[in-house]
């Protein structure tokens, strides 16, 4: 019992981070962005060529991941969603275009990185072993901490600085927020920005542990939308609920389920229907239409 | 006469907010009642209520004594009681005559598989909702705008056109949610005359949710004034004009308008 | 009318009548697989443009098609099925599981729809893996080809086994597939059916107050669309003799998708136009080896850059409306 709750928390704060990403560009833009697994992707590249190929510390990689991904959010949203959003009259366009990314991301990382998996050494050695009833490697619960403490920085960063307010402001109401003054363009920049580092950063942890390839993107991609299904789209709180709770499920799916085979996920998907059935807008979510 | 809709009762609460207090009040066959009352009073989600596009938390609401309220909205307007929206709410990307021939929805005798096929009484169906298109044209006065697409209206034929998707329903009570919303007094003059002949000409009986005081007074057999969610008035213009509750509702900015 | 029934003839002549023809002349036979492929990726891909006509952005028609695979291949080589009873079975599984999903996914719009329908892909895919049925991870080989199917010794349909040239024979019932798909599209998009798909498309709330039961035709629509789904996925079974639970993905769900929007949305041939493009687009870029990909994927950003309402609306600047 204990192992399966430790596990869903280790599982959850990856995830929710994920999903924060994710939801925070669908907040501010209304795009769903496909390519979220992919960016996620990057990051864990980014970490294992500075780590495994240049031998610098991780934390080094870590930072790499989170700026690279930063600014190649900025420059896609700068050069390509704000230019198609400004034009296009369906929102099917944008997740074309997401699509399109997805796509081409996944194209520059088979070039530059290939197609194996990739990996850096452990960062910390050695396993917890509590009394047999918690037994988790230590650097499962420094990714898992650290996970959690990105978390945190990033409610606090949304809640008390002046690039957070804005961004908040915006999600909430475009319009409003632009008559009371709120650059609309530089925010949708830096909160695209800062969402496609998220991604990277996950990658980046991730890749101390499961490591990377280039399969990878898509599937998480598939795993970022249910939990901000599961959350409401474009809400914070929302989107680690979300995580947290796939976390859970996948950790209590894999130990029960085991079984019958992995039917995990057609498990949490099914009731993932059910529950979008009685509540479409998800846990936090507003109502619409 | 027996009242042809009945609201008895009706309560709908969003969570902690009443947005309409145990309103009752009858409509009776071939009237035009407006429902009036000032902004937020409740007015609009009456409506819905009515219209079953919003489920009652209590009450219930009949069409010749049957009950409609709580069913899908779609099975009510198939009863005859169909609404139209205070938004202008249209198929945008459709001509006006091709919007008005698919609001004819509710006449059609043959079935969706029948017109896939093709038959003789499909045949028929799309003959006879092309001519009752035509008619509802030229009865609003709509020819000249007859293949326009919708979306490149102005306002005031947008509402018309409203107004002739509900009419295409062949409906016995027709809602009209604020017709005269942002119209100029001689489109509201316009408006007011069309919807009397749809009464006198059609036999439709109309509800109509309007704050256009003026025209309100105008066009009304009767009116129910409602405040704050709960009726507070009811009877012909002319009583509803001296009833001292009313002007207290309206005091301030709209007292004006009550006086005309 | 006139115009349309010519360009209708010159349409079948040509895949009946002249590409048979052609590739004989020039002995490309491999065409005829690109062909046959493109044939039945437009199938699904019409599925996917009667859900957008409906107002909603499909990305699950890739389970559709697994499923009408698997439900093909599971009934020929477990219950001895013939193929040619299988093809219209696997269309109505597909179309009553439809009904079961969409029943509570189809209440969802806009990204909330397109996000369950692409997480739709990846569980036929898991179920795939999962279930006993499907032989997880192997798949399904060494499947029969179509045998023979005749009326009082009359044979209809010659065993495909037995012929020299299968291949003709599978372009030919895929074209014709095709052609009656189509047809029946169009008549859809051009019966009342059509109209009342477009109010739904265009505003829910209305529709519903001029008497259509919305919730009904929405599940009819993709039902339809699930139908198409998943006989093309059964028609390509027979053609690859096997089916693996990636035959159909996340990918090719978002490509029938991009079919759709690349041929128009507007227009009931845009998705075969669209399917014919892209499959050829990605074949040609064949020849670039490793960069075929990055190619592809900036040609498909740069064309939604310029032309964020897709290619046919080149033509709507001209004033050609629909």
């Amino acid at each position: 019992m204990e192992q399966i709750i430790a596990n869903g928390l280790y599982l959850g704060a990856q995830y929710a981070l994920i999903a924060l990403g994710l939801t925070l560009i669908f907040s501010l833009m209304n795009v769903l962005n496909f390519a979220h697994g992919q960016m996620y992707v990057l990051g864990g590249f980014v970490t294992y060529t500075i780590v495994a190929q240049f031998g610098l510390p991780f934390i080094v990689g870590l930072f790499a991941s989170a700026i690279v991904l930063a600014v190649v959010g900025a420059l896609i949203e700068k050069f390509l969603f704000a230019p198609v959003i400004r034009k296009s009259k369906r929102e099917e366009s944008t997740m074309l275009l997401a699509a399109g990314i997805a796509f081409f991301l996944d194209a520059v990382i088979l070039l530059v990185f290939g197609e194996k998996q990739r990996g850096v050494p452990k960062i910390v050695n050695g396993v917890l072993n509590w009394d047999f009833r918690i037994i988790m490697p230590y650097d499962r619960i420094l990714i898992g901490v650290l996970a959690i403490a990105m978390i945190a920085g990033f409610i606090l960063f949304m809640q008390y600085t002046k690039a957070g307010r804005a961004m908040r402001a915006l999600a909430q109401d475009r319009m409003a927020a632009e008559l009371m003054g709120v650059d609309v363009k530089r925010y949708s920049m830096i909160g695209f920005a800062l969402g496609a580092m998220l991604a990277g950063l996950v990658g980046g942890l991730l890749v101390t542990i499961t490591g990377i390839n280039l399969g990878m993107g898509g599937p998480t991609s598939i795993k970022a939308f249910m939990m901000i299904m599961i959350g409401g789209a474009g809400v914070i709180s929302g989107a680690i609920a979300g995580g947290f709770i796939l976390g859970m499920m996948e950790s209590i799916g894999l130990t029960v389920l085991a079984a019958y085979g992995d039917i995990t996920y057609l498990v949490i998907f099914a009731s993932l229907m059910v529950f979008l059935a009685i509540r479409p807008q998800g846990l936090m979510g507003k109502p619409w239409g | 006469m027996s009242p042809i809709l009945q609201v008895k009762g009706v309560t709908k609460r969003f969570g902690g907010l009443t947005a309409n207090n145990d309103i009752s009040f009858d409509v009776a066959e071939g009237e035009i009642l407006s429902v009036i009352g000032p902004n937020g009073a409740g007015k609009s989600t009456l409506f819905k209520l009515i219209a079953s596009f919003l489920k009652t938390t209590s009450g219930e609401v009949l069409f010749r004594g049957q009950r409609i309220s709580n069913l899908a909205p779609h099975k009510v307007a198939r009863m005859g009681v169909v609404r139209t929206f205070q938004e202008t709410t249209i198929f945008r990307s459709m001509t006006v005559r091709e919007n008005i021939i698919v609001a004819h929805h509710l006449r059609s005798k043959a079935s969706l598989l029948g017109f896939f096929l093709g038959t003789s009484q499909a045949r028929a169906d799309e003959a006879e909702f092309g001519a009752s298109a035509d008619d509802i044209i030229d009865f609003l006065g709509m020819s000249a705008i007859r293949d326009e697409l919708a979306s490149n209206l102005p306002q005031g034929h947008l509402r018309a056109l409203g107004m002739a998707i509900g009419l295409a329903t062949n409906p016995t009570v027709l809602l009209l949610d604020e017709p005269f919303a942002g119209m100029n007094h001689d489109e509201t003059m316009r408006m007011v005359s069309l919807v009397r002949r749809l009464r006198d000409e059609r036999g439709v009986t109309v509800l109509l949710v309007e704050h256009d005081m003026p025209a309100v007074m105008k066009i009304s057999d009767r009116i129910v004034v409602i405040n704050f969610g709960e009726k507070i008035a009811e009877g012909t213009p002319a009583e509803i004009q001296s009833n001292e509750k009313v002007i207290e509702a309206y005091l301030g900015s709209e007292d004006a308008a009550i006086g005309m | 009318m006139k115009a349309k029934l010519l360009g209708l003839g010159a349409f079948l002549i040509t895949v009946f009548v002249i590409v048979p023809w052609l590739i004989a002349i020039s002995g490309r036979w491999d065409f005829y697989y690109t062909l046959t492929s493109v044939a039945l990726l437009s199938i699904a891909s019409a599925g996917v443009w009667l859900t957008f006509y409906i107002g909603r952005i499909n990305i699950g028609q890739g389970a559709y098609a697994l499923a009408g695979g698997y439900v093909s291949a599971i009934l020929i080589t477990k219950a001895g099925f013939s193929f040619w009873a299988t093809l219209p079975l696997a269309g109505l599984f597909c179309a009553g599981l439809s009904v079961l999903i969409g029943l509570p996914i189809l209440r969802l719009r806009g990204v909330y729809f397109a996000m369950v329908t692409l997480v739709l892909t990846e569980v036929g895919r898991l179920s795939a893996l999962a279930l006993p049925v499907t032989n997880g991870a192997k798949g399904i080989t060494s499947i029969p080809l179509p045998g023979e199917v005749s009326v009082f010794g009359l044979t209809l349909i010659p065993d495909f086994a037995t012929l020299e040239n299968p291949k003709l024979a599978f372009y030919l019932v895929a074209v014709l597939l095709m052609v009656i798909c189509y047809a029946a599209l169009y008549r859809i998009v051009n019966s009342r059916l059509g109209h009342l798909c477009r109010s739904l498309q265009q505003n829910e709330e209305l529709s519903a107050s001029i008497g259509v039961n919305t919730a009904y035709l929405r599940v009819l629509a993709y039902s339809i669309s699930s139908f198409f789904g998943g006989i093309a996925g059964a028609m390509f079974v027979a053609i690859s003799q096997s089916i693996y639970p990636s035959s159909f993905q996340v990918a090719d769900s978002v490509n029938f998708m991009l079919n759709c929007f690349l041929g128009g949305l507007g227009y009931v041939f845009g998705p075969m136009l669209g399917t014919l493009m892209l499959y050829f687009g990605w074949d040609l870029l064949f020849t670039t080896g490793r960069f075929q990909l990055l190619i592809y994927s900036s040609l498909l950003i740069l064309l939604m850059l310029f032309l964020p309402n897709g290619v046919l609306s080149l033509f709507e600047r001209k004033g050609v409306r629909k």
